[in-house]
């Protein structure tokens, strides 16, 4: 298959167009979507290929906006919603739990909510409260599904799937992804599932599952581990909810050993539901340890920012201390 | 739509909420309800403005806006007693209540909830081009939420077929509007956003028809929103398990202003409707009650298996 | 002597970019001053300018090829005469250029 190299910006872009074309009823919503070609430029072009009618500036209102979305897409448009930082996903949360995700089932099935809400998460210097990671909080919400690429293939691939899905998606990118580039598919078919995760690096001593930008940190981990002899299983999870349950345990039964790595706060996070699922799975023995955010507020000072982040080292340490005395 | 709707029609739909309410009260499998006793007339009176490609949007005080908007009394009685035969399985209840194909997107309880997803549904029929228009009907407690806020600006903005009516019964549970809101007249809320507003009587259905038909042709022509505030008065507690907070004069008070009261009074004495087509009328509306808990009796609920059921 | 163009760095949050349009051919002389090359990061465009003069020889990455940080984008010369390295992209040292981020 060909392929073209796409920033991830790019890739999140052409998904949107491509589907825009195909679907006349999905529209765009959000904040500097339109001729501004949003934060990250990950809009650019769509305003002026696909109008102001399916393009829509948004004022800065987060909980109507998505309430508006939500409510589009329930009477039969499809929309995908831009909230700006994923920190400011909370003011939008009661239409997306309570309306949303509950949608499909309270009416019986009577409504259903085929929308996306694409959010960045992430810290890079802009601090406490343009930072956070808190998808781990949508994973336990009956109804949503929750999608975190690592790559531009899988922003892309995952992007159209989830623009097809017939109920409520959140879409999590990350602040650090946009500038990174990748060999994108060239066709336009739809063959991504939410719920497969990827093996990124195959390996034997222990898996490493992670997320989003985190998927880097694990590669750069799982390099510097093979001289000390340590051969790293690097999962990216890609979806969240569904989880894929199946692929992690696989790979886990065969290290015996999992490092969870994320960027969001380790109590009730994404690691520690990959953790338990993964050991309700087995029936043989495995360590477990998990990297995250240390508990503290991410701030915009770079010595503290850089504090609290995971990195590689620290996953290299952790990951050193589960495997001694093996 | 005919000009003027038949006013027996829409003293028949206050009667059905109010008997259908009444039969409710008594069944005693019933669970945690909100009754529209007292505010018929203004989700009659709304109703009566919208047609068969409107929709209407409620707070989780579904009955009586639900039964206006016609769906069968027997599948409301089935749903709000949890019985599979209603329109969402029992799965919904009073709180969440919607049959779309009906005209009533739903009912969604948590105030202020319902009026960025019936933005978004206008928004939708906005962009169908039928001339649609939607109404959502929710409390005066909504209108210290952001929510209403936020919506109001971006319906303006956008000129969106959106009518906002605020059925205005005077308390928040035990709050009364007074000290709830800080604004005197609830309709001024438009205000800053060019909306246009009206408060009326919510005890008239007329008056709330003749408003609301005002404003849902000034939708369809596609000049955007309005605001629409009904005096009305709930004539229980907020709901079937809160502590009533009036005396009994101030109840009593507000049942002397009965919307079906006054209307069959009317047509009672500009000869519309003399005693025996009245009584007719009755007989027919309890009829239909007592087929929807007849009905709903023999329903059948979910099975256990069904609360996994519809999730994703 | 012979120079290399290189991607010129740092620039925030860039790891990669996409060669955009080269304002010239080989054979071209460059002054100071001279745009000889757009790349394009994900939401800019970074444009670079000859800081001494110089013969552009050989474009190593033609437009729409991409190219990381630090790496070489062309080989330049004094005089347009001198052999070019086997290897071009060893040849010579960094020719010096100005950029600016649009």
């Amino acid at each position: 298959m060909s392929s073209r190299r796409l920033f991830f910006n790019e890739a999140i872009a052409r998904a949107l167009a491509e589907e825009m074309e195909r679907e006349d009823k999905l529209v765009v919503l959000g904040q500097d979507v339109g001729a501004y070609g949003g934060a990250y430029k990950e809009f650019a072009g769509l305003y002026e290929r696909f109008g102001a009618q399916r393009v829509r500036d948004t004022p800065v209102a987060e909980a109507a906006t998505i309430g508006i979305a939500l409510g589009a897409a329930a009477a039969g448009l499809r929309t995908l919603v831009s909230i700006t930082y994923m920190d400011f996903l909370i003011l939008g949360l009661e239409p997306l739990v309570n309306y949303a995700a509950k949608a499909r089932y309270k009416t019986g099935g009577a409504v259903r909510v085929p929308a996306v809400v694409k959010t960045t998460a992430g810290a890079k210097g802009q601090g406490v409260a343009h930072a956070q990671c808190i998808e781990s909080w949508l994973m336990g919400v009956p109804g949503l599904k929750v999608v975190a690429p690592s790559n531009p293939a899988d922003a892309y691939g995952l992007l159209k799937t989830s623009l097809r899905e017939e109920g409520p998606v959140v879409f999590v990118d990350h602040k650090r992804l946009f500038s990174t580039a990748g060999e994108v598919p060239e066709t336009n078919e739809v063959s991504m599932p939410l719920g497969k995760a990827a093996i990124v690096r195959p390996g034997t001593d222990v898996t490493l599952a992670a997320h989003s930008y985190a998927v880097r940190i694990a590669v750069e981990a799982a390099e510097r581990l093979e001289p000390a002899g340590v051969s790293c299983e690097v999962i990216d999870l890609r979806t969240l909810a569904p989880l894929d349950v199946e692929s992690i345990g696989e790979s886990v039964a065969r290290t015996r050993a999992l490092v969870t790595l994320e960027e969001g706060q380790p109590a009730c996070g994404v690691g520690s539901e990959v953790a338990f699922r993964v050991r309700e799975r087995l029936d043989v023995g495995i360590r477990v340890a998990r990297v995250a955010a240390r508990p503290a507020p991410v701030s915009s000072n770079a010595v503290l920012e850089a504090e609290v982040l995971p990195d590689a080292a620290r996953v290299v340490e952790t990951t050193l201390t589960l495997l001694e005395g093996r | 739509m005919p000009d003027r709707p038949d006013p027996v029609d829409l003293l028949r739909s206050m009667l059905l909420i109010r008997k259908f309410e009444e039969a409710l009260a008594f069944q005693p499998d019933r669970g945690f309800q909100l009754l529209s006793s007292g505010e018929e007339a203004v989700a009659v009176g709304v109703c009566a403005a919208l047609d068969d490609r409107d929709q209407l949007l409620s707070s989780g005080r579904s009955i009586g806006p639900a039964l206006a908007r016609g769906i069968e009394p027997h599948l409301v009685m089935a749903e709000l007693l949890g019985k599979i035969s209603g329109p969402n399985r029992g799965k919904g209840g009073r709180g969440h209540l919607a049959s779309p194909d009906d005209g009533f997107f739903g009912a969604h309880a948590v105030v202020g909830g319902n009026l960025s997803i019936a933005a978004g549904v206008s928004l939708a029929a906005q962009l169908e081009g039928r001339g649609a228009v939607v109404a959502c009907i929710f409390g005066d407690g909504a209108c210290g939420a952001g929510a209403l806020h936020e919506t109001l600006n971006i319906a303006a903005l956008w000129k969106l077929p959106l009518i906002f009516v605020c059925d205005n019964n005077g308390f928040s549970i035990s709050t009364p509007v007074a000290r709830g809101v800080a604004a005197e007249r609830l309709s001024d809320l438009a205000i800053p956003f060019g909306i246009p507003r009206r408060t009326v009587d919510g005890m008239d259905v007329f008056a709330v028809y003749e408003a609301a038909r005002e404003f849902a042709d000034v939708a369809r022509r596609g000049d955007g929103p309005g605001f629409l505030e009904c005096r009305s008065e709930r004539f229980a507690s907020h709901s079937t398990s809160t502590r009533e907070t009036r005396s009994n004069e101030e109840l009593a008070a507000a049942r002397e202003r009965c919307p079906i009261l006054h209307l069959g009074a009317r047509l009672e004495a500009d000869g519309t409707l003399d005693a025996a087509g009245r009584s007719a009328l009755e007989k027919d509306v309890e009829e239909l009650v007592s087929r929807a808990i007849r009905f709903s009796g023999e329903a059948p609920r979910p099975s256990p298996d069904d609360a996994l059921s519809d999730v994703v | 002597m012979i120079f290399t163009l290189v991607v010129p760095g740092p620039i925030e949050d860039v790891e990669e970019i996409r060669v955009l349009e080269w304002h010239g051919e080989p054979g071209r002389r460059f002054a100071p001053g001279d745009v000889v090359v757009e790349l394009e990061t994900h939401k800019a465009i970074v444009e670079i300018r000859a800081a001494q003069a110089g013969i552009l020889r050989r474009i190593l990455h033609p437009e729409g090829s991409w190219q990381r940080l630090g790496e070489p984008l062309a080989i330049l010369s004094d005089a347009e005469s001198e052999p070019l390295p086997a290897t071009p992209e060893l040849g010579g040292k960094e020719w010096a250029v100005e950029f600016q981020i649009t």
